[in-house]
């Protein structure tokens, strides 16, 4: 980049290439570590995405990194219970926190039995005020459901609750 | 389905400048799931869901969200706000069909 910017005009071209190179050569890089994107970019297309078992959607996320447990810093409210998995109200707070030189950056949600496992994703900013979120989720079967709270620096805390579904809330009945 | 895209908010009855509220919206939206043929196979097509909510207050979005069809249907969603003056809160829902449906409603500080 520092070669593209000083370089007079015979060697432009060249540098240009290698401009090129390097650009291809991030975006490459960042797709190996979708966290360090502030926004990833959503499904938008809406196309189905294949089935995941839930240690590849871990390793697509947050790659190896640890994960430290957040008991005491996360607090996850889940039904023991859920009747109807099509619709389970699921709460997350973290005390940690959204300002200063080590914040919370993103909140994600993952079901572990569910043939995509991740749910949801939260990107929090200062203006936020805290890593609060809740919602109405779907579960396909009985699992565990994590929260992820990954924050700047890279370093991860996850809590987990089991949830007892009674009626999947993904399946429907077969088409053609 | 008629209501597809109705966005409702609830902001607490009283504010105080400095504090962080709970924002409570709902969205009436259908949330389409994947639908599987009788082999278990995925049919490939465009599902109609909700992938992205922002969130922005006087303008300056403040927090993001990345959905999946895993959210159930008329989908609700509280979130942190951390007010320091009235303002403009606005949340907006982008969907697989290139909509966006946005609410708005007025942060009044007493």
């Amino acid at each position: 980049m520092a070669n593209f910017l000083n370089s007079d005009f015979k060697s432009t071209r060249r540098a240009f290439m290698r401009f090129a190179v390097a650009a291809v050569g991030l975006s490459s890089l960042r797709r190996f570590f979708p966290g360090n994107e502030v926004f990833a970019q959503a499904n938008s297309s809406g196309m189905p995405l294949p089935d995941e078992p839930v240690e590849a959607t871990m390793k697509r996320l947050f790659g190896n990194r640890t994960i430290s447990s957040g008991e005491g810093k996360i607090k996850i409210e889940l039904p023991q219970i859920a009747e109807d998995g099509g619709n389970v109200a699921i709460t997350v707070d973290a005390s940690l926190p959204v300002t200063g030189a080590t914040h919370v950056s993103h909140l994600y949600i993952v079901a572990d039995k569910n043939r995509r496992p991740m749910l949801a994703k939260f990107s929090f900013t200062a203006d936020s005020g805290r890593a609060f979120a809740s919602t109405s989720i779907r579960l396909a079967t009985t699992t565990d459901v994590r929260a992820v709270v990954e924050m700047n620096d890279g370093k991860l805390f996850a809590v987990s609750k089991n949830v007892r579904v009674t009626i999947s809330g993904c399946d429907l009945p077969p088409a053609g | 389905m008629a209501e597809i895209g109705r966005v409702s908010i609830r902001l607490p009855s009283s504010i105080n400048p400095g504090d962080v509220i709970r924002v409570r919206t709902l969205v009436i939206h259908p949330m389409e799931l994947v639908q599987r043929d009788k082999q278990g196979k995925i049919i490939p097509k465009n599902y109609h869901f909700i992938h992205t909510m922002t969130v922005s207050f006087n303008g300056k979005e403040i927090l993001r969200t990345e959905l999946t069809q895993a959210v159930s249907q008329n989908p609700n969603f509280t979130f942190p706000l951390k007010v320091d003056r009235a303002g403009k809160l606005t949340v907006a829902f982008s969907d697989t069909t290139g909509k966006t449906y946005e609410g708005h409603a007025e942060v009044n500080i007493s």
